[in-house]
């Protein structure tokens, strides 16, 4: 009975994997790139659908932006399913709605992944979608993050602060509180000493100036409490 | 009439075949080419309605329109669009400049339109001409009344406008603030309407100015608004000498606003392939009429909800329920003559209408839309909202059931 069941397990353990795999993909279907030119190497799930509904014409960085749309394709309804909630049909009227009434001009419609590739690559702040799989040679991805609010920085690399010997040996330590100013990239921009024990602040802000956050749309900041 | 219609239609057809998105180049600009038309046939079972003798049912019911558009830099571009329309006896193939704007964006929160600008006012004021933006063959006529669509559709002028991100994940602002010149056309309803009493305007006219602000609100899909529009209207033409007494003669005649002001307040939920629409407007006309003589005070409330939703690609349905009241006082001269209308549950002073609607896109140019509208009272007022005496001469019933069929063309 036993070996008389594998062999139509196999094959069931296989297409369930297939169907897995299959929705896993449909999850995260589309690949946001940018011109090189664009400085950011984030974008926010609001800016985007701002720079893509012709809401604004440069991302909070300064960088001027163009979107560039396609025709259609799995990558096209994902994105516009994704980011905006709505079919891209919704999405089209309110175009038209914008150029019938003399409120904007459409945006460039490309007919595949490796025209928007082209086209991005060669087209000063142009702002596209491809599917994952596409190449991106002359491109750069930009990583879509929540907006903000909806997020919180999360520290990627921590180095701890030196508590020197003397310090320890005197059972001298405390608390020390920081504000911490850090980058769109993640990178720690600034430390403010806000309070604690002086004797170790100098330590706590030198270890606090090499930590890493997950990247953002802008700067941030954000307060820190370190024990000795 | 329809052999014009047909020109038109091949020429559009011809402009479609140069792609998705009509772009030609011009002095190494890129130019963005778009038009449409619209022709509809409505029937009535009772009074005839839009000035068309639609109870034998009616085909004069046609419009168009064609822009081009170039973005000259990233943050400067130009644009504008001739309209046509013959509705009945309004409009009559005249065609006019319906935008014409030049428009400059500093930055997401400041940009500025200049020249012949569409008016913001509500969720559909400035799109109301383009028939395929919607579902339904005629949007609710207690807020976006056709007839008077020359009313608020445009201003010579300019617009500042931008949007803001609000902090704390409160969504999204955006305002249009603008100030210019409204010039109707004397082929609209309210010149067209005071033609019954022999007055014949050749201007109808004056400042408009006003705000819209609206909120994206966190919740998404979700749009809350209010526009607020003053206007100071005046209108010159010709007109009976002595009041309804043509033996009189004719001489010279003109009318001026005391006040003139609209109100809306609008809401929108979008969610996939869902849209509910709500909108709320009143609009206070307080006009001296008869060179001086007379007053009339017009108090107009609109509202209405409507639901729409795309049952697959190409099928959407819809409906809605508009309710519109209207009441006038009199002062001066027509006092004598016409007692203050202040009961809107008489058919003649309101008008309530329930539409139910079917769309299908044929392909990505060409819609068709069938239409029902069941309708109480006719709203028959110093101020018009699609009933007109011309056209029911016998009389008004109270009871109007309307079949609407349209289908429209663009690129």
């Amino acid at each position: 009975m036993e070996t008389s069941m594998r062999p139509s397990i196999q094959p069931l353990a296989i297409a369930v994997f297939v169907l897995f795999a299959a929705l896993c993909a449909l999850a995260g279907d589309v690949k946001i790139i940018a011109n090189p030119s664009v400085k950011a190497d984030s974008i926010s799930v609001g800016e985007l659908r701002r720079v893509f509904l012709l809401q604004c014409k440069a991302l909070n960085d300064g960088s001027p932006v163009v979107p560039a749309l396609q025709k259609s394709g799995p990558a096209h309804d994902a994105f516009f399913r994704q980011y905006f909630g709505r079919d891209y049909e919704e999405v089209w009227t309110y175009y038209q709605g914008l150029v019938f009434t003399g409120k904007a001009s459409i945006p460039k419609q490309l007919g595949s992944d490796d025209e928007v590739v082209e086209y991005v690559a060669h087209t000063k702040g142009a702002i596209g979608y491809i599917s994952p799989t596409s190449s991106t040679d002359g491109v750069k991805s930009l990583v879509v993050l929540p907006d903000e609010g909806k997020r919180e920085r999360t520290l990627v690399k921590r180095v701890e602060p030196e508590y020197p010997d003397t310090l320890k040996r005197l059972h001298i330590g405390g608390i020390v509180r920081l504000r911490v100013t850090i980058s769109p990239k993640g990178s720690v921009d600034s430390v403010e000493l806000l309070g604690g024990n002086p004797i170790l602040a100098e330590n706590a802000i030198k270890a606090v100036r090499q930590w890493i956050y997950s990247p953002g749309a802008s700067q941030s900041k954000v307060e820190v409490t370190l024990s000795f | 009439m329809y052999r014009r219609l047909l020109e038109l239609v091949l020429v559009c057809i011809s402009l479609a075949q140069w792609g998705w998105t009509q772009e030609v180049r011009i002095w190494n600009r890129t130019v963005q080419v778009h038009g449409f038309v619209s022709q509809g046939f409505v029937y009535t079972n009772q009074n005839n309605w839009l000035t068309m003798n639609t109870t034998a049912g009616s085909g004069a019911m046609t419009e168009m329109g064609l822009n081009v558009s170039s973005q000259i830099t990233d943050k400067f571009r130009v644009g504008a669009q001739v309209y046509d329309r013959n509705l009945g006896q309004l409009g009559q193939w005249h065609p006019s400049l319906d935008w014409a704007v030049a428009d400059y964006r500093f930055t997401s929160w400041l940009g500025i339109r200049a020249g012949k600008v569409k008016t913001t006012l509500g969720l559909y004021n400035d799109s109301q001409d383009v028939d395929f933006l919607r579902v339904f063959a005629l949007l609710p006529q207690s807020v976006y009344p056709t007839d008077l669509r020359d009313a608020t559709i445009a201003h010579s002028g300019g617009d500042i406008y931008g949007n803001f991100t609000l902090r704390h994940r409160l969504g999204e602002l955006s305002y249009t603030a603008y100030a210019g010149y409204r010039n109707d056309s004397i082929y609209s309803g309210y010149p067209y309407l005071i033609s019954q009493w022999g007055t014949h305007l050749r201007g109808l006219g004056g400042l408009q100015y006003g705000a819209d602000l609206r909120w994206n609100t966190p919740l998404r899909g979700l749009l809350v608004g209010a526009s607020r529009m003053n206007q100071d209207i005046s209108g010159k033409g010709t007109g009976f000498v002595r009041l309804f007494d043509p033996a009189a003669g004719i001489g010279p005649y003109y009318e001026f606003s005391k006040a003139n002001w609209t109100n809306q307040f609008y809401g929108q939920y979008g969610i996939r392939r869902l849209q509910i629409d709500a909108e709320y407007r009143r609009y206070l006309r307080d006009q001296v009429i008869l060179n001086g003589t007379s007053e009339n005070i017009t108090d107009v409330r609109g509202w209405y909800v409507s639901g729409t939703y795309r049952i697959s690609k190409r099928w959407k349905v819809g409906s809605y329920y508009s309710r519109y009241t209207v009441t006038d006082a009199f002062g001066g001269l027509l006092a004598t003559f016409t007692p203050d209308q202040t009961d809107t549950s008489r058919p003649e002073n309101h008008l309530y209408d329930t539409a139910v609607t079917a769309a299908v896109d044929l392909n990505r140019f060409w819609d068709v839309k069938v239409e029902g509208h069941f309708m109480n009272g006719f709203a028959n007022a110093m101020y018009p909202d699609g009933f007109y005496p011309q056209q029911n001469r016998q009389g008004f019933k109270p009871n109007t059931n309307a079949l609407v069929i349209k289908t429209g063309f663009h690129f």
